[in-house]
Parts: structure tokens; C-alpha cells; sequence
């Protein structure tokens, strides 16, 4: 029963391992990502992602590259267990599912077109819009993470939460983006280079 | 007169079962029950890569089946990316949906879609008839109203066709499969444009 409790109470402080961050951490952080997003001008990255879904004994595991080019080009490849590509480009979706090519067009939803803004703006971490979200800080052992919560009923639908994990450099290291339902996909990226050269043809359909 | 027969005729052959048009042999039933051993166990996840066509349109993503328990699944559908479009649950005769995006939230393709996933998980159903040719077994069954014939290969379940008034309405067909896992299943309807297939992941 003693060590029940002693475990009960480890897991307790466990969680307790985030804490708060002061005013001031927050605005420092909050200076560190817009600076570092600023002179941002390519991202390459490898991504590891956890889909979780509770009923499920484990979590569905896919992986693949990341190419983010300024402002707004973003490349999601899906390596394995799948070849799967799609491409955020001029309002557009391009999709390359294993092969078969197809395009979604997102300017007539204003709905798609604000979730897309926001996939764009997570790759970069730079989200601090107080009047969209709902923002908490925290602060870890070695990273920071910032609870993003949408305010616009339309996309809290889809999304709860985004929670954005950030190193000390103010780069993104981890995003978790949470359903309503408390289901969420987990990202972690691996390898990030920054400003690497990255031509235009990687995002070409 | 003569032509009266011939129509009677063809009335007649119209009325054809099923298992005459495709030439199975009735017999006595001594099998209990048919079983579907594809969504059979609790303790694995099924992941498929997943493309649903319905008429110009294609979706792709994960298609996700978990039995929770005896008579109870979950069938999940979400992006690549992860972003849920439909979360549904089988519990018995009941169906309950979770979850649908607003955009798929349409009764006659909710409707088609439970019908169809009802069969994927169903596991054990009483048998009605049986036929056979060569090999191969055929089991007529009927799941909530409708006729449903189980096809098996030398023992392994292959296809499962609804059908009506002898003609086939929907068709299942499993392939690849080992350690009671089909890895490919194709859902293919006969009267819309709605092509389901899966693919295993994991």
C-alpha cells in the first residue's frame, strides 16, 4: 500500500514537472521564437509522427521529411510505412499518394484556408497571436512548451489545442495538436537544419 | 402462347438464386456458424492505408479498425496527417457515430457506410445455407435484413457479396492474408460509384 502511495506521489510530481512560466520567462521565449522565426528563411527536418488515438494499444507511428521555405512553402513527406507527399503551395493542397497525383484547392474555404495558415505558422512556431489564441507557458527541464489554444469556435472544433515544444535556441522541436475529443497527433522533428539552400523544385508537383 | 413461355422463361431464369447463377450446388448444413476472423483480435490495431472513391471524389488516409471487446469495434478513418473525418462504433446491432466532419455528415453515405463496415467486423454468423463447387464453399446469411454470401477457398474467407434477388449489390474481397489478417480488402459497390480499399500498414 506505502508504495502505491509513493508512486501515486512520483507520478503526481511527474506531471508536475512543467511549471508556469513568470511574465517575464514568457516574453522572453515569446522574443527568442519570433526572432529566430524571423530569420527563418528554410527549414529541413525529419519528423516522427504519433497519431493517438485512445482506444488503441499503440500509437500509429509514421515518419518522413519536412521542407518549410519562406513564406509559405511547406512539404510534408511521408516516407514510412507509406510513400505519401503533400504540398501547401499558393492556397493550394498538392497530394502525391504513392504516385497518384491530385490537387485540392483551399481558397474557397475560408475554414481550410485559416487550419492551412495555421500548419504553415506551427512549422515555425511562431503563433503569439493573443486575439486567435489562448496562450500558456511553460517550462521544462531543457525545453519550453506553449499551449496555443484557438478562440475562433470554427477551428477549436477541429482543434483544441496546439502545444508547441521549443529548444533553447527557440526552434520548434515538437507539435501536438489536440482534438476535441482529447485524441492528437504528436510530431517530433529530428535533425532540423535551418537556412540550408533548399530550390524551389523540391515543392514542385 | 410461345411467347408467353419464353418470357415465363426468362422470369424464371431471372429468379435464379445467387448460388445458381454462379453455379454452387446446395447442401446440408453441418457447419454452426461462419466466421470472419479478420477483425478478431483484441489485442492487435489494425492500421490501413486507405483510399475511398465515391464517384469524382477520392479521399486517402488511415483506416483504422480496433475491436474494444467481444461484439464491439471501433472504426476510425482519419487524414495522413491525422486529422479525423469519421469515428464510429459497432456495439452488437447498434451503430453509433462518434464522430463525422461536417462535410461527410450526410445520412445516405452514413448509411452505406455502416452497412458496409457492419460486414468488415461482423465475426460470427448463423448459416442459412450452404453450397459448394469444387473447392470452394459458399454460406448464405443474413445480416440486419439483408443476404450476404460468404465465400471461402479451401477454408480461407476470400469474398463476401450482398446480394438481391440474386444479384450482387456489394462485394468484399480479402487477398493477401496470413496470420488471420487480410492485408488488401477492396470494398466495390455494384450500384454507386463507391470503391473502398484497404491496405495494411502494420
Amino acid at each position: 500500500m506505502r508504495k502505491i502511495i509513493y508512486l501515486l506521489l512520483f507520478m503526481v510530481s511527474a506531471l508536475h514537472a512543467q511549471t508556469k512560466m513568470t511574465n517575464a520567462e514568457a516574453s522572453l521565449l515569446k522574443e527568442k521564437v519570433k526572432s529566430q522565426a524571423a530569420k527563418t528563411n528554410t527549414i529541413s527536418s525529419n519528423f516522427v509522427q504519433y497519431k493517438h488515438l485512445d482506444f488503441l494499444s499503440n500509437d500509429i507511428v509514421t515518419s518522413g521529411n519536412l521542407a518549410f521555405k519562406s513564406p509559405d512553402l511547406v512539404k510534408w513527406e511521408y516516407v514510412k510505412p507509406f510513400v505519401y507527399t503533400v504540398i501547401f503551395k499558393n492556397e493550394n493542397l498538392y497530394i502525391n499518394d504513392e504516385g497518384k497525383k491530385s490537387d485540392v484547392n483551399l481558397s474557397s474555404s475560408k475554414l481550410f484556408k485559416q487550419l492551412n495558415k495555421l500548419i504553415v505558422n506551427s512549422v515555425k512556431g511562431d503563433m503569439f497571436d493573443e486575439k486567435e489564441f489562448e496562450i500558456a507557458y511553460f517550462k521544462q527541464e531543457v525545453v519550453s512548451e506553449v499551449h496555443f489554444k484557438p478562440t475562433n469556435k470554427k477551428i477549436s472544433k477541429y482543434i483544441k489545442a496546439f502545444h508547441i515544444q521549443f529548444n533553447t535556441q527557440g526552434d520548434v522541436v515538437e507539435i501536438k495538436m489536440i482534438e476535441p475529443s482529447d485524441d492528437y497527433t504528436r510530431i517530433v522533428f529530428s535533425n532540423r537544419i535551418i537556412n540550408k539552400p533548399l530550390s524551389d523544385a523540391i515543392f514542385a508537383h | 402462347m410461345r411467347y408467353l413461355l419464353i418470357s415465363l422463361l426468362f422470369l424464371l431464369a431471372g429468379c435464379a438464386s445467387y448460388q445458381q447463377r454462379n453455379n454452387f450446388e446446395k447442401q446440408e448444413v453441418s457447419d454452426k456458424a461462419i466466421i470472419n476472423p479478420y477483425f478478431s483480435d483484441v489485442t492487435k490495431d489494425y492500421v490501413y492505408k486507405a483510399n475511398i472513391a465515391f464517384y469524382d471524389k477520392s479521399f486517402g488516409g488511415l483506416f483504422i479498425v480496433k475491436k474494444i471487446e467481444e461484439n464491439h469495434h471501433r472504426i476510425v478513418f482519419t487524414t495522413e496527417m491525422g486529422a479525423k473525418i469519421f469515428d464510429f462504433s459497432f456495439h452488437k446491432d447498434e451503430f453509433k457515430v462518434n464522430y463525422v466532419l461536417d462535410e461527410m455528415n450526410k445520412k445516405i453515405l452514413l448509411n452505406i457506410l455502416e452497412k458496409d463496415f457492419r460486414v468488415l467486423v461482423r465475426e460470427n454468423e448463423k448459416v442459412i445455407s450452404k453450397s459448394i463447387k469444387e473447392k470452394s464453399e459458399l454460406f448464405e446469411t443474413e445480416i440486419v435484413n439483408k443476404r450476404y454470401y460468404y465465400l471461402f477457398n479451401e477454408g480461407v474467407l476470400n469474398r463476401i457479396t450482398r446480394a438481391n434477388n440474386g444479384k450482387e449489390k456489394v462485394v468484399f474481397l480479402f487477398s493477401k492474408i496470413s496470420d488471420a489478417t487480410a492485408k488488401n480488402i477492396q470494398i466495390l459497390h455494384k450500384n454507386i460509384k463507391l470503391t473502398i480499399n484497404l491496405k495494411s500498414i502494420n
